[in-house]
């Protein structure tokens, strides 16, 4: 008879995710290409000269003709290659950086000693074990700390009796909390 | 007529992060800006060649200077967009391979902090904000460390006895508040 099933661990990033980023780097960097392929296109398919004299001397001076096009238009490339990949990695790593984002805000929180809900990330995100981990963490601590605080309760019940029995209950409940809060370290 | 009540405002998620998505970008910038220059200076030279060898050739069969090097421009800008690619997908893969090692590190040490180790360091490492990240986690361990350090010192030192009953029984009641405290 095997037990009962449990779901495996999202992974921490998602391999579609991965070679989304690949593909869509893969198109910008195509049409970076393209552009640069239609700039070059248009300078050098201009019409040569019809007589011979005269595509002889174009062809001679046309290296440095072109000298400048060919820059300028590497330049264009460049640039608009550049703003368009930085705006797919913005758009595409928030999908790591928001969750870290969130997680700081998060840890901040926990540090301050306000409250700290549970923590869940938007569809699409990345890194979801991180969540899930700090929320067993937290999970773990609250289990604990009702743990204590129930054996202290209990330990207090006694005290309807008389002073001694509350105070050995207290003691003995004392000894328990502190062999429990030695597994940390 | 009733009017709306205001909504409260919600906390904007900021969606750029400098400190990681900035160098991933700068890193593109760099991969795109050399594949360009390489390609410039390539292209530059060839044409330099190829025109002159055409102009001596003397048999002009050609309509443009389009026709003398499209071969040329074609192999060029295949090369260049397969070396851009290429590249940029090692510093995509890289990138994955450091933060996936980051906040594995960042899992297993929340994990750990939940078996009761609060001591181990993360070592997120090798990207600068995933190591932040691994240092903003210590700290909150830390933090609850000291705590559980200081209720445990607290337990201990009222289960010695030899407490004025006063005095324990304030105690017991700090001690109380204090165990509270921990994961509000």
């Amino acid at each position: 008879m095997s037990g009962p099933e449990t779901n495996p661990p999202p992974p921490l990033i998602d391999r579609r995710y991965i070679f989304g980023l690949l593909f869509r780097l893969c198109a910008n960097f195509a049409g970076g290409v393209a552009i640069l392929f239609v700039i070059l296109y248009f300078a050098l398919s201009r019409p040569l000269p019809w007589d011979y004299a005269g595509v002889s001397h174009a062809l001679r001076n046309l290296a440095p003709f072109l000298r400048p096009v060919l820059a300028v238009s590497v330049l264009v490339y460049a640039l608009l290659a550049c703003g368009s990949t930085a705006a797919l990695c913005v758009y595409i790593l928030h999908k790591v950086a928001g969750p870290l984002y969130r997680m700081d805000l998060v840890l901040d929180q926990y540090r301050s000693g306000a409250p700290t809900r549970t923590v869940s990330f938007r569809n699409g995100d990345q890194i979801q074990p991180v969540a899930q981990a700090f929320n067993q963490w937290i999970g773990t601590l609250r289990r604990d700390r009702h743990r204590w605080l129930a054996t202290m309760k209990d330990a207090e019940r006694h005290c309807l009796q008389d002073e001694a029995t509350c105070r050995a209950k207290m003691e003995d409940g004392l000894r328990k909390v502190a062999e429990d809060i030695k597994r940390y370290h | 007529m009733k009017n709306p009540a205001p909504q409260p405002s919600r906390p904007r998620i900021r969606y750029v992060s400098p400190r990681f998505q900035g160098p991933a970008v700068l890193a593109f910038a760099a991969i795109i800006s050399i594949g360009g220059a390489i390609f410039w200076k390539l292209v530059d030279s060839e044409f330099q060649r190829v025109f002159l060898d055409a102009a001596i050739r003397g048999h002009y069969t050609f309509d443009s200077a389009y026709d003398i090097v499209r071969a040329l421009l074609a192999s060029h800008l295949a090369g260049l967009f397969a070396g851009v690619f290429l590249a940029g997908s090692v510093l995509v893969l890289f990138l994955i391979a450091a933060t996936r090692h980051g906040i594995s590190k960042a899992v297993d040490s929340l994990r750990s902090s939940a078996d009761g180790d609060l001591s181990t360091p993360t070592g997120a490492g090798l990207i600068g904000e995933v190591d932040r990240f691994g240092r903003k986690i210590d700290a909150a361990r830390s933090d609850t460390l000291a705590s559980v350090l200081k209720i445990r010192s607290e337990v201990e030192a009222l289960a010695a006895g030899g407490i004025p009953p006063g005095e324990f029984r304030l105690r017991w009641d700090d001690l109380k508040q204090r165990i509270r405290e921990i994961a509000p």
